[in-house]
């Protein structure tokens, strides 16, 4: 008996857990429902949330497409992105003279938003597919760049000079030394990124793609199906702070290894 | 001394030429259509503003946006100041608060379009979803400011039997403002993003809208301006507010 106990007083503490963390969330979701219900607001100016709930669970197949495109979209992104963010880094660690000269772009993205161009972007690269990944990938690019680098550049002296002390070249010291030594620094980009990888790619698709998460909220809110308009809103949402926790989940399982 | 400020002489002169390549890079893909024929060259871009229809459109665009993401900014930076310092007061709170601040900021910004529209209408939704924007930054480095405080200041407080409302406005409030104003440099363009996404959803003026409709348009020189204008007012509130914190900053140290 007494271990039947143990579990239930362990799943209450668990719940308590929970609930000291998310009350603010689940307040808010409280209101929103009890708000809806006590002014008799029509679906078409705000939807209850359990309304957008069971639109979820009821018509899952209306909602898989799009999230598979919305994600297939972002993991590319990211995944350019990244790479591109690594290749630079090493390249203006390898050359001072990149490194002044591309301060000023540097610059400029990081103060520009870059989601703010996307129909610039749609403009160059195409409308549809193409502008989602690219803008993605530039949303991505950028911490990453900023974090490898300030990893590649902050390796301990000691460990240089060990390098440099038996005579290896700087492509060795970078392979050997360095790049493992920014793993950590990668991970917290794909920490930063990957949720707003997701949001970027939602809001282009919003604005021009012809499928994905996006455009399913684009068409419902043109076609007055607030529910499903919300509904979209909300499996981002979900999808975003997933990307998040992963993403955390892979740094802290990971990062120690190289530090 | 002398290969400091050398190198340092050099690093200018790369930034400058940099500068000067990265324009003339914009202009040589236009010139000769390296990327297709929505890459106009940057002088013919300039050129339209000798319209002057032109430039009291954009003009009076930027000015408007400019507002919204202003308003946004000043909105969304007094509430999270105000709702972190609510979560050191009363530490209960602070768990809850953390959480809900994170879930507000993985709200994807457009899916409020609907409930600001019914709600504070197109006009207004720029401003509030600037302020969302803001919002999130603003709370994070407030928080992590209010706890900047060192130890060694907080145990003589302590140990001088200071009032909790003491400590709070003679310590902490002061150590955070570094933060704080880091905080803001941060959010300044978020700011301009808010207002240019809350345009988006049907806004009757503003860049956002001026940017949507050129694109829709083909009118590709008008939508490089619209950008480029984006661009700007991003950079000169990311600048204004870096040097007020560099000015300011020091004194709270």
């Amino acid at each position: 008996m007494s271990g039947s106990g143990a579990v239930l007083r362990r799943f209450l503490g668990a719940l308590g857990t929970v609930f000291s963390r998310y009350w603010t969330v689940l307040a808010l979701l409280l209101a929103w429902e009890l708000w809806v219900r006590a002014r008799h607001l029509n679906a078409i100016v705000v939807p209850a949330p359990y309304s957008v709930v069971s639109d979820v669970f009821d018509n899952p197949s209306a909602y898989a497409g799009p999230l598979g495109h919305t994600l297939l979209n972002s993991v590319v992104g990211l995944a350019l992105g990244m790479v591109l963010g690594l290749w630079c880094a090493m390249a203006v660690w390898f050359s001072r003279m990149l490194s002044g000269l591309l301060t000023p772009l540097l610059l400029v993205m990081r103060s520009v938003p870059v989601v703010v161009m996307i129909p610039v972007v749609a403009r160059v690269v195409g409308f549809g597919t193409p502008a989602v990944t690219t803008i993605t990938t530039l949303v991505s690019f950028f911490p990453t760049f900023v974090m490898v680098l300030s990893g590649l550049r902050a390796a301990p002296t000691a460990m240089t000079d060990v390098f440099a002390v038996l005579g290896a070249s700087r492509p060795m010291v970078l392979r050997r030394l360095l790049l493992p030594h920014a793993v950590p620094e990668l991970l917290v980009a794909l920490r930063l990124t990957a949720p707003s990888a997701v949001l970027a790619a939602m809001l282009a698709e919003y604005l021009l793609g012809r499928s994905g998460l996006g455009t399913l909220f684009a068409d419902a809110v043109v076609f007055v199906a607030p529910q499903r308009a919300w509904g979209a809103a909300l499996i981002a949402t979900v999808v975003s702070v997933a990307c998040f926790v992963a993403a955390r989940g892979v740094e802290r399982r990971y990062a120690g290894r190289f530090r | 001394m002398r290969t400091v400020r050398d190198s340092r002489v050099q690093t200018a002169l790369l930034v400058a030429v940099g500068a000067v390549l990265a324009l003339a890079a914009m202009e040589a893909i236009g010139r000769f259509q390296l990327l297709g024929r929505g890459w106009p060259p940057l002088s013919q871009v300039l050129d339209i503003l000798h319209t002057p229809a032109t430039r009291t459109l954009l003009g009076r665009s930027l000015r408007t946006t400019a507002d919204e993401a202003g308003l946004g900014l000043l909105i969304g930076a007094l509430v999270s100041v105000v709702v972190a310092v609510l979560g050191t007061v009363l530490p209960v709170l602070q768990a809850g608060l953390d959480r809900l601040a994170a879930v507000l900021n993985a709200v994807p910004l457009i899916a409020l379009g609907p409930l600001l529209i019914a709600t504070v209408g197109r006009e207004g939704s720029p401003a509030v979803i600037a302020a969302l924007a803001v919002g999130f930054v603003m709370f994070v480095s407030t928080t992590s400011g209010l706890e900047a405080a060192s130890t060694a200041h907080r145990d003589v407080l302590a140990a001088l039997g200071a009032s909790r409302t003491t400590t709070l406005l003679r310590l902490r409030l002061p150590a955070a403002v570094p933060m704080v104003l880091d905080g803001l440099t941060q959010a300044a363009p978020a700011a301009v993003l808010g207002a240019i996404v809350g345009e988006w959803f049907g806004a009757p003026s503003g860049l956002g809208l001026l940017l949507v409709s050129a694109m829709q348009n083909y009118q590709t020189e008008l939508l490089w301006a619209a950008g480029l204008a984006a661009a700007l007012l991003a950079i000169v509130s990311y600048a204004v507010l870096g040097t007020v914190r560099s000015l300011m900053a020091w004194r709270f140290r």
